[in-house]
């Protein structure tokens, strides 16, 4: 059993419910425990590095701080927003100097929040779980699913920082989708951007970046994306009808979190994993191939 | 159109330690700038940035302030960090850029896309008084002040069939170090 502090972010509790509860049930099926931080508050997103980067470190040194009060000292959260807010904390406070203005900001010693650790749900299952311990529990092979796998922004840029992957042609998604016996397409938009924190405010953005991600895994032959990132799933989801009288092609993709297929996998079913919470729906595609 | 292919950028202000004042504030270093472009060539938006990348750090060099604190490129930038990821001389552009979008907020520079900064004060106002996002209420108070009533009313109802619209609004039970954090910046709207 390993155990690991849990950051669900703000979206995982609304509109991400589905990626909060099939994330818990994967995880609890693969040994891995996560204890969420109590009390943790959001991560300032786009919003407080855009306009300051101070509240923004501040934000998540209060959670990285609430890491350390559990007495654990690696916090892995499935959001790449907040994965790259928490990573850049942590980065930030390695300077003495940052630490000792972010401790007069909060008032607060960060002597343990320091030394915490953060990592990307996607990275604890390929890192510390395993792509071949994940592979002997599958129970229901993915077999005919022909997926592409996104990454976006975040999970792997910028590189110094994240030290995951590799930040222009990433593969620990492919691998592990691979195990579950999933093929994976090889395309050109695995780590392009699909307009981030920009959905409500510049949606044209999100339509023009969406409708390049969409159109390359259409062209790859994709018959799903899957994401590991409320906000890559929200765009290219909830934009997608947009796209579509955009760019005047139906691409009827769905947009699945990873751990939704892995729990398919690993033999739960498509309504505990939220699998109806998608827009577009997976129904169509999955119960063709027997998997719901 | 002969006369469109040439347009020299005028630079009005320059300040001359502006290149040591980004070195000190950013930890990044523009005097290693190969101008190899590599930047520009990666950016997700370049193609509708009034100023890519590759210049924007040229004008950190030449100390053009001004003009970087009131390009639109500051509020049209996704923050994908492929610019830095990219850059052989490791410069941190995104860093740079939220740099220079904090100076000019702070200084009064009116945003060019006013929509991006209200949503960024919306959200940091919810944060300030809960210590949590509400993407519900956040949506809708952004369509009331940006005075878009109806945007996105089809998509929302097909979300709220989807269960995935909430109209709470969460809330840390210890909202004392997030205020304290929020009482040295004026990044939220007030009311």
């Amino acid at each position: 059993m390993i155990n690991i502090a849990y950051y669900p972010g703000c979206s995982l509790h609304a509109m991400a419910h589905e990626y909060d509860i099939s994330t818990r049930l994967v995880c609890e099926r693969l040994g891995l425990q996560l204890q969420e931080l109590s009390d943790w508050n959001c991560c300032g997103a786009t919003a407080a590095h855009s306009l300051d980067h101070q509240l923004s470190i501040g934000l998540s040194s209060l959670n990285l701080a609430l890491v350390d009060a559990m007495q654990l000292h690696r916090v892995t959260t499935p959001c790449a927003g907040c994965f790259s807010r928490l990573k850049t904390a942590a980065a930030e406070l390695k300077k003495d100097n940052q630490a000792a203005k972010i401790e007069k900001m909060t008032g607060m010693a960060l002597t343990g929040a320091r030394l915490v650790e953060v990592a990307h749900l996607l990275q604890v299952m390929v890192e510390d779980i395993g792509i071949d311990v994940i592979k002997e529990q599958v129970v229901k092979p993915l077999t005919g699913l022909k997926l592409a796998a996104y990454y976006g922004c975040l999970i792997t840029r910028p590189r110094t920082i994240v030290q995951f992957d590799d930040p222009e042609q990433p593969s620990s998604m492919d691998w592990l989708l691979q195990s579950l016996g999933a093929e994976t397409v090889n395309w050109s938009h695995k780590a392009e951007c699909c307009g981030g924190g920009f959905a409500a405010s510049q949606t044209d953005i999100v339509v023009d970046l969406g409708g390049q991600v969409l159109e390359a895994a259409r062209q790859a032959g994709a018959n799903a994306i899957v994401v590991a990132c409320p906000m890559c799933q929200a765009n290219l989801d909830t934009r997608q009808k947009a796209i579509e009288v955009d760019r005047g092609t139906a691409y009827n993709l769905p947009i699945i979190y990873f751990t939704q297929l892995l729990g398919l996998a690993l033999g739960f079913s498509a309504q505990q994993l939220g699998l109806n919470r998608l827009l577009t729906k997976p129904f169509a595609l999955l119960s063709a191939l027997n998997l719901a | 159109m002969a006369a469109d292919f040439y347009k020299p950028m005028r630079l009005n202000e320059v300040d001359s330690s502006f290149a040591q004042q980004i070195k000190a504030a950013c930890d990044t270093d523009v005097e290693l700038c190969l101008e190899c472009g590599k930047c520009t060539g990666g950016c997700s938006n370049a193609h509708i940035f009034d100023i890519t990348p590759r210049k924007i750090v040229q004008l950190v060099k030449l100390g053009a302030k001004d003009t970087l604190m009131s390009m639109d490129s500051l509020w049209t930038c996704v923050s994908c960090h492929l610019c830095l990821d990219r850059c052989p001389s490791g410069i941190n552009i995104p860093r740079i850029m939220d740099y220079m979008r904090e100076q000019a907020y702070h200084q009064g520079v009116r945003a060019r896309r006013p929509n991006v900064e209200l949503f960024h004060e919306l959200m940091l106002e919810s944060i300030k008084k809960t210590g949590k996002v509400a993407e519900t209420p956040l949506m809708i108070k952004f369509n009331l002040h940006s005075g878009q009533y109806f945007k996105d009313a089809d998509l929302g109802r097909r979300m709220f069939f989807k269960g995935k619209l909430s109209p709470f609004s969460p809330r840390i039970k210890d909202t004392t170090l997030v205020r304290r954090l929020f009482a040295r910046t004026p990044v939220h709207r007030e009311g």
